[in-house]
């Protein structure tokens, strides 16, 4: 193994990738617990369900049209489900949310396994960005590039319309304390919806900018799960900062533990968020303390 | 605190006869179903004490019974103990992480306490599955059964092991019991209900949750022992979040915290996945659905809406015949 320059750069630009595929999840999770302390375990199979709508839609109108279809069928769905199931657990404790999004994750999971069977499905990265970029002495895909280049875009655009804009401001009263936030007038039941919508359309995005890079299966939202809660654990529950920061950390740790330490790599990130939850029981950088 | 009512003795009654009756009678696959079903509820009757008894909502049950099969394959094929030795070694084994698991949890509540655990069981899979010295992705194959023979009980054959389980798993529910009558189950009702008060009251409570996750622990680990010695074969699927998942819904769709309706939820969902899997391969669509109707009824599972339906008539029935013997005493004694 040679630890030059190209090395780094190459490791880094993979965790960084990683880390951003995981921020578009944990973001809409995170921001729903915080608002609502409405805990969504189907968050995953929506992603899941977003590379499956890319996937069709891309077989017919190109990779384009799923792009930008998949995120809206997606919230489609969680239009479906918030006024079917999850209004009306509103008011439930967390176990029973839990438990109704965790039925949620078998019914879904067998309804893409219904509907598109249990065969793999692929999907060809769009010709505008195939190939392969030299960047710092290394050659990297152009789709890669592309991913973090979006999650960053997609971090600003939230970034400044939670801090910037009077629907933020709304979105960071209802988390800091969504009892006085409805005594001031705002409607929260309403903001949660849209935030809900958002996180959905969010997964869905993930969903249909991961499908070209892994191969779509119907458990494929099982196994983003765990890596996305560990994620809103370690950065903290309902804030952007907790996410970006629990995206790069597990990104980077995840990366960079499976080529240096390869024994170690998958205990390692659980052992940092036993860690964490250890020292600072609410994550790093919770929304209220 | 755990009481029996006279409608929880019933369903012990119906459940344990059933369990006889079908132990009895069965053909090699009513047996192994049985087995699958009294190894299950080994598992939940553990979870449902720490998570119905003290609130403490684990996603890591699954792990723990999986540190007992291997444990027990470990030190019974590669160290070479007797299975007696190796069952004790498991287990103790078990408890032990469990306390340990329980301890370090101990602060955190609600969604951060069932993220650690979740956290912990994963390091186990993750562990379990790369290290060479475990047999990785394939699995340690050729586990023996314990041997009964001096009390003329052969466990190779199905039927035997069947009763064996139900023996075990009839110890279990009496430990479970005693440990919540005892006073350290009572001070872990108060944990649950207002903790601040228990400490307040000169109560370490940290201590208290992690004795009962390490008890929790001990029982897993039997059930994790039991889980290898009938299939004899162990695989790191056996510590997957998934199995933890299926327990909580077990404990869930049976009633929380009632230890009876949990037995009867292991039964239900076995019998569910084998009918429905013989039916369709998309059972797990009839479960999630089965699930979330479950929860948004608002019952607690299956054994408490019985309780609810039923169970409150019965006790004023009861009521009423104490008080039409001697109205006094009942007066007193309130």
């Amino acid at each position: 193994m040679s630890l030059d320059l190209g090395f780094w750069t190459l490791q880094a630009l993979n965790a960084l990738q990683l880390s951003m595929l995981l921020f578009l999840l944990s973001i809409g999770l995170t921001v729903i617990f915080g608002l609502m302390h409405f805990v969504n375990l189907a968050h995953g199979a929506l992603y899941a369900l977003g590379a499956y709508f890319a996937a069709s839609v891309a077989a017919v109108g190109g990779y384009w049209a799923g792009f930008f279809l998949a995120p809206v069928a997606v919230a489609g769905v969680g239009v479906l489900l918030y006024s079917g199931l999850i209004q009306r657990m509103r008011k439930s404790g967390p176990m029973a949310q839990v438990l109704v999004t965790f039925g949620l994750i078998f019914a879904l999971l067998d309804i893409t396994r219904i509907v598109w069977g249990d065969l793999a499905l692929g999907l060809e990265v769009p010709t505008l960005l195939a190939g392969r970029v030299a960047l710092l002495g290394v050659e990297y895909p152009v789709y890669r590039l592309f991913i973090i280049a979006l999650g960053q875009a997609i971090f600003a655009a939230l970034a400044f319309v939670l801090s910037r804009t009077q629907i933020g401001a709304m979105i960071r009263a209802g988390v800091d304390n969504d009892a006085m936030a409805a005594c001031l007038g705002i409607n929260v039941e309403r903001l949660f919806f849209i935030v809900f919508c958002v996180g959905c359309a969010l997964a869905g995005l993930a969903g249909a900018v991961a499908a070209p890079l892994l191969s779509v299966t119907p458990d494929m939202g099982l196994q983003i799960l765990i890596p996305t809660l560990i994620v809103i654990v370690i950065g903290g529950l309902g804030s952007l900062k907790g996410a970006i920061a629990g995206s790069l950390i597990f990104g980077f740790v995840q990366t960079f533990g499976a080529v240096l330490a390869p024994q170690l790599a998958s205990v390692l990130i659980y052992a940092l968020l036993a860690a964490v939850l250890v020292i600072r029981p609410v994550g790093l950088f919770p929304a209220k303390e | 605190m755990f009481r029996h009512t006279p409608l929880r003795y019933a369903a012990l009654v119906l459940l344990a006869s059933a369990a006889l009756f079908q132990a009895f009678t069965a053909e090699y696959f009513g047996l192994e179903i049985l087995t699958e079903i009294l190894i299950l509820a080994m598992l939940v009757i553990a979870l449902d004490m720490v998570a119905g008894f003290g609130g403490m909502v684990s996603l890591c049950h699954g792990a723990l019974l999986g540190v007992g099969a291997y444990g027990y394959a470990i030190l019974s094929t590669k160290v070479g103990l007797t299975p007696l030795m190796a069952m004790g070694g498991a287990v103790a084994v078990t408890g032990g992480i469990a306390w340990v698991i329980g301890a370090i949890c101990a602060r955190s509540h609600g969604i951060y306490f069932i993220m650690a655990t979740l956290a912990f069981g994963q390091m186990g899979y993750s562990y379990v599955f790369e290290a060479p010295l475990f047999g990785g992705d394939d699995g340690l194959g050729g586990i023996a059964r314990l041997d009964l023979t001096l009390i003329g009980l052969d466990l190779n054959d199905g039927r035997s092991f069947a009763l064996f389980c139900l023996g075990v798993l009839a110890a279990i529910y009496g430990a479970a019991v005693l440990i919540l009558r005892s006073g350290l189950g009572r001070s872990l009702s108060g944990v649950m209900h207002n903790e601040q008060r228990m400490r307040a009251l000169g109560l370490t409570v940290w201590r208290v949750k992690a004795d009962v996750f390490g008890l929790s622990g001990l029982i897993s680990g039997l059930a994790g022992v039991m889980a290898a010695q009938h299939v004899m074969f162990v695989s790191p699927g056996l510590l997957s979040w998934t199995v933890s998942g299926e327990a909580l819904v077990v404990v869930i769709l049976g009633g929380l915290g009632t230890l009876v309706g949990p037995l009867l939820g292991a039964a239900v969902f076995v019998l569910l996945k084998h009918e429905v899997g013989a039916l369709t391969s998309y059972w797990h669509l009839v479960v999630g659905v089965i699930l979330i109707a479950v929860v948004m009824s608002r019952a607690n599972g299956i054994f408490g809406w019985i309780e609810a339906r039923f169970g409150a008539r019965i006790e004023r029935r009861a009521a009423d015949a104490v008080r039409d013997i001697d109205p006094r005493e009942v007066k007193t004694d309130a």
